[in-house]
């Protein structure tokens, strides 16, 4: 128990190897189905399979846990789906933990560290081969000590974008120390420029997110913190047991997030109290930037941990004010503040609005909150079927894809439990639970059935959602460029797994690679809407962020259903101009530059 | 109702002694299978045991005993079904009780096998099934304790918030509805329905039952928070806006004397602890000091409990108690920042300065990056009058965390004491060009260009400006006087004598004796001094 009774009679409140290159040969081959425009057909084959050991995707999360029960070992970590050779596919790199207890060897932790490189970051670079009759071969070979990227902090969340507008995407690294920004040089490198472009936060970051709050054309990057954690001193917290357990947030501090804006010279300003940011905070977990009230600028919501979450409605002139409350998306529709975990905004039902979906505790629900309109919402978590008891998990990473192009918003949520699971000793106990760690929980797909309803299909889904584990992070894009979502999680005190779509390219797909007007970097915030008709307008965003502690791929892939046909496409980009095109080309990627369709539209 | 429930929870208690006595000479162990206890009878399930290996020894010992209890009872013969009925459901309620669901399940099937009457192992399936996220199989064990026990209110508000869970709105309704005949102002019936309202888009009778529960229980807070989202829909964002001023985090308590029975049978420190902090938190501070006197019951030397306990005593007002709790912690633990911090905090309210500057000093020694001990010990030693001393730390604080107001104010405060007046405007306005939104940083810079001791700072016209600014938002008395000081400043005694006689009958409303003198001395400058300026 750390409190202090400040508030009630005090006025004042606290605040406050180069060892080796290693080259992979492992490689996976897929074949690529002919699209059939007519039907979206029944598939009883799995819809993801994990690929990650075959395509030499190979990493192991590790949290350094000594049997203390440290929070921060059960919190990470991500990854980011990023091209950060420009070579036209998804690479991937994947955050890592270490040791948290000083004096304590790799060696020597209960899952202890057997490579004979320290654990770092990993950077792998995506060999994708498209072969003559379609098919993929799907090989990652880990460039990380080539890169020059030495990630061995004790880190979680990743951000991606370009900082410098040079075409090249750059990473931001959330640790529980200093963070790290590494600028992408062009060559297959990196170089750190944290100091240099004053990017640093030293307190434990999970989440971060770039975009361009301004609109100046250059991206501005926002960092979620969690808590204030000091090893030396962790509190003692027990389970309704009385057994030791895992913390939960309220036995620290939080600490406040902070926004950088981009100068636009290779530095970023701290605007944090300026911007009004600082104002409200909580344990900040996630973080999504997207237009919520329909502006047309970017608006940020952060999910906290325990705390009524924040939605930050952009003023326009540098300033945010937090309307959570009032909109409706602080707290559940009881007003009691959840665990909010991972978070994602998108058009679930079609009506023109970013509407959220939040992951929680496994005693709580996940939240689907409803854009009515200019930013208010309602939470129809119990109405859309996603509140129901027997698919309660505690989920983490999460997102809104359209798994199988339908044209309807689908989620996937990481799951794994924050407090140990009691092991019933029973003859023939199948559970996959490690007794060491048993925290195992699987993920889930919901498929949205329209009419606002989703289904758990998870038991459908593949021999991969049948695995108990600690999932984390997920990132989301489309790894093999064949027109549908994969999904790469990483799983605390675990393998990572990567998730490939096997069905979603039966129907018919947009793929779009949305560049700004500076003609080199990736337009994130942008929107693009697709016409089916006057009627039925699919609307989704270009973006990095969202889930928890993950970057996903900015490219937009837009589900067409049935329909091999569509009136227009219209985007607007981040910078408020908008503009339509006609008669693009459905089952591959084209990429739209800023001011290049034959009638741009001043916003 | 309650005289019964007490009886119950007698006859339980008793129930429960009995097996802790019956079980102290039985030494044979718990089963061969050391996983397993078989069932005795066809029709009954064998009971899986649980881990116990990392509990807390006093619960682990009183599990152990009821395991010991439940293996004896079945091995007696012959015994009654009943006997052995609630054999089984005391160890699921024991079970329950430390949220062991599985095997509490188990204990349930056979107590309600056994005793096919009591409605009571019928419905702790229900509430057990809820905590296990099974919400149909809790609504099926919540009809059948209904059949048995249809007047037991609690059955009602769980049907109808599992209904509600599964958006079943004309089942939930029902179900609330049958609450309501038992009792017409049950909270929780009310507040569902209210919500059901919601869900059918019907605003206005939503709001009509928010408002009733709120008027019922108008600790429950939370509850304005669902009626503001109810007035916003129905496009009243005034009404909106001030019940989400007022939403917290106290929600509606069901009493339900069967579950809530539970709780009596944990055992251990850290259960208790752990009870009385999450009844700290929901600010049901009488339950929150029965838990820690329990924990402090079973271990009088806990410094978590005593220091929880302080923190209680003193939302209760027990300032002399919580003072006693945080010494002993204090005693036990010298390094305890968080009851030398409490203790200083409550000393420096009893204007012992010195003592409380002596726990801040403890405090720091062993972590000098404690802020929050910093800025209390440079408010204490202002407070002890020394100045010199407070100045450091103010400097050190400040420097920390410029952007703080109440640093700020506090630090400026201490600068005029000490005379440096063009230092504490300097600062004031920086703050102010920075945050012009803040008011008490308005307010303060507003005072010292009213009147600040040293003439040549003085700014009638922009103190004026500040001050209406703030006075017009707040229309506090205090921000009044301000701009009655502004006024004298620009030579509009009229004026400042005008508001002040509207403050000073504001002020013999609320019978503030000290700001009354105040103002009338203020007044009398105005009426009768040319000029009338603050000297």
């Amino acid at each position: 128990m750390k409190q202090r009774p400040v508030k009630n009679f005090s006025h004042w409140t606290a605040f406050f190897a180069i060892l080796f290159f290693t080259f992979q040969v492992f490689s996976q081959t897929k074949p690529i189905p002919t699209p059939n425009p007519t039907t979206i057909p029944h598939t009883p084959q799995p819809i993801f399979t994990d690929i990650a050991q075959t395509s030499g995707l190979n990493f192991t999360h590790y949290n350094g846990m000594t049997g203390k029960l440290y929070l921060p070992e059960i919190m990470g970590s991500g990854s980011a789906l990023f091209d950060f050779d420009n070579d036209g596919d998804l690479d991937v790199f994947i955050v890592q933990g270490k040791v948290l207890e000083p004096n304590v060897k790799t060696d020597k932790t209960i899952f202890p560290w057997t490579d004979s490189e320290p654990p770092k970051g990993r950077l792998f670079r995506n060999d994708l081969k498209i072969n003559k009759d379609g098919t993929r071969t799907i090989k990652f070979t880990d460039v990380t000590t080539k890169s020059g990227i030495v990630a061995d902090g004790y880190g979680f969340g990743i951000a991606t974008g370009d900082i410098n507008n040079d075409g090249f995407v750059d990473l931001y690294i959330c640790n529980l120390e200093s963070n790290k920004l590494y600028l992408n040089k062009g060559d297959g490198t990196f170089t750190d420029i944290t100091t240099k472009s004053k990017t640093d936060d030293s307190r434990w970051s999970i989440s971060a997110s770039f975009f361009d709050y301004d609109r100046d054309g250059f991206l501005d990057l926002m960092v979620v913190n969690y808590a204030d954690f000091n090893v030396k001193d962790p509190p003692d917290c027990f389970a309704p047991t009385s057994a030791r357990d895992y913390c939960g947030p309220k036995a620290f501090q939080a600490v406040g997030n902070s926004i950088f804006r981009n100068k636009g010279d290779g530095t970023f300003e701290n605007v944090t109290i300026s911007s009004g940011i600082s104002k409200d905070f909580g344990h900040g977990l996630g973080i999504v930037a997207a237009d919520l009230n329909d502006d047309n600028w970017i608006d940020i919501y952060v999910a906290n941990d325990g705390d009524p979450n924040q939605l930050w409605i952009n003023q326009k002139n540098g300033k945010f004010e937090n309307e959570a409350f009032f909109s409706g998306s602080a707290v559940n529709r009881e007003g009691k503040s959840e665990a909010s975990m991972g978070v994602d905004a998108g058009d679930f039902n079609g009506d023109g609005t970013e509407d959220l979906f939040i992951t929680h505790l496994i005693e709580e629900t996940h939240t689907l909150y409803k854009n009515t309109g200019e930013a208010i919402f309602e939470d129809i978590t119990s109405k859309s079927r996603l509140g129901l008891s027997d698919s309660r998990l505690t989920g983490f990473g999460t997102a809104f894809i359209d798994y199988d192009n339908d044209g309807l918003l689908d989620i996937f949520v990481a799951n794994g439990s924050v407090k140990i699971i009691r092991i019933i000793k029973r003859p023939g106990n199948t559970s996959q639970l490690d007794e060491r760690y048993p925290l195992g929980q699987v993920n889930q797909l919901f498929q949205n059935k329209g009419n606002e309803i989703f289904e758990d299909i998870s038991d459908k889904a593949g021999e991969v959602f049948g695995h108990f584990e600690v999932s984390r992070g997920a990132s989301f894009g489309d790894i093999d460029n064949d027109g549908d979502t994969d999904i790469l999680v990483v799983n605390n005190n675990g393998k990572a797994r990567l998730l490939l779509n096997e069905i979603g390219n039966k129907s018919r797909w947009l793929g779009l690679k949305l560049i700004g007007k500076d003609g080199k970097r990736d337009a994130l915030g942008s929107k693009v809407e697709v016409f089916i008709s006057d009627k039925k307008v699919l609307r989704r965003r270009s973006g990095t962020d969202g889930s928890y502690c993950s970057s996903r791929d900015p490219r937009v892939l837009v589900g067409l259903g049935i329909n091999d046909k569509f009136e227009k496409v219209r985007v607007t980009w981040a910078s408020g101009v908008i503009e339509e095109w006609i008669n693009l080309p459905t089952d591959s990627y084209t990429t739209l530059k800023e001011g290049s369709a034959p009638k741009p539209k001043s916003n | 109702m309650n005289l019964k429930n007490s009886l119950s929870n007698l006859f339980r208690i008793a129930f429960l002694l009995t097996i802790i006595l019956s079980v102290n000479n039985f030494s044979q162990n718990i089963s061969d299978d050391k996983n397993l206890l078989p069932s005795p009878m066809k029709g009954l399930v064998a009971i899986h045991y649980p881990d116990l290996k990392d509990l807390e020894k006093e619960v682990r010992e009183q599990i152990e005993s009821f395991q010991i209890f439940l293996l004896k009872a079945t091995k007696t013969s012959p015994t009654t079904k009943d006997d052995l009925g609630n054999s089984y459901g005391t160890m699921g309620e024991i079970y329950q009780a430390y949220s062991m669901y599985d095997p509490a399940v188990e204990c349930y099937l056979n107590a309600a096998t056994l005793m096919p009457n009591d409605f009571k192992w019928q419905y702790l399936l229900g509430k057990v099934s809820e905590e296990q996220n099974k919400t149909s199989k809790a609504i099926d064990y919540y009809k059948m304790s209904q059949k048995l026990r249809p007047d037991y209110l609690p059955i009602y508000i769980n049907l109808g918030n599992a209904y509600l869970e599964l958006n079943l709105l004309s089942d939930a309704k029902q179900n609330f509805e049958k609450a309501l005949e038992l009792n017409k102002d049950n909270p929780a019936a009310l507040y569902g329905l209210g919500q059901i309202n919601f869900s059918e888009g019907k605003f206005e009778d939503a709001k009509n039952h928010f408002e009733k529960v709120l008027q019922i229980v108008p600790d429950a807070n939370r509850v304005h928070y669902s009626l503001a989202i109810a007035y916003r829909e129905l496009k009243n964002v005034e009404k909106a806006k001030f019940h989400l001023s007022k939403q917290g985090t106290v929600g509606i308590r069901v009493a339900d004397p069967l579950f809530d029975g539970l709780n009596e049978l944990k055992q251990g420190v850290r259960l208790r602890l752990l009870r009385g902090k999450q009844a700290l938190e929901a600010k049901r501070y009488n339950e929150a000091e029965i838990e820690f006197q329990k924990a402090l019951a079973i271990k009088p030397n806990s410094v978590p409990a005593l220091v929880n306990y302080g923190v209680t005593l003193v939302e209760l007002k027990n300032f002399p108690e919580a003072i006693s709790n945080f010494e002993k912690a204090v005693k036990l633990s010298p390094d305890n920042a968080n009851a030398r911090y409490n203790l200083a905090v409550l000393l420096s309210a009893q204007n012992k300065h010195f003592q409380a500057i002596s726990h801040l000093k403890s405090i720091l020694e062993k972590s000098p990056k404690d802020v929050s001990a910093r800025f209390l010990l440079a408010k204490e030693l202002r407070n002890a009058n020394l100045l010199a001393e407070s100045l450091s730390e103010f400097v050190n604080v400040y420097n920390s965390i410029p952007d703080n107001e109440d640093v700020l104010i506090e630090f400026t405060q201490l600068l005029v004491m000490r005379g440096n007046h063009k230092q504490a405007k300097d600062l004031l306005e920086n703050s102010y060009t920075k945050f012009p939104d803040r008011g008490r940083t308005i307010a303060a810079l507003a005072y010292l260009l009213a009147a600040s001791p040293q003439p040549d700072l003085r700014d009638g016209k922009k103190a004026l400006e500040l001050s209406l600014l703030v006075f017009n938002s707040t229309k506090l008395v205090n921000h009044g006087a301000i701009v009655a000081l502004a006024y004298a400043e620009l030579g509009q005694c009229e004026d400042a004598a005008k508001l002040t006689r509207q403050l000073i009958t504001k002020v013999e409303e609320v019978k503030d004796s000290n700001l009354l003198v105040k103002l009338k001395n203020e007044l009398n400058r105005y009426e009768n001094e040319k000029p009338c300026r603050a000297k």
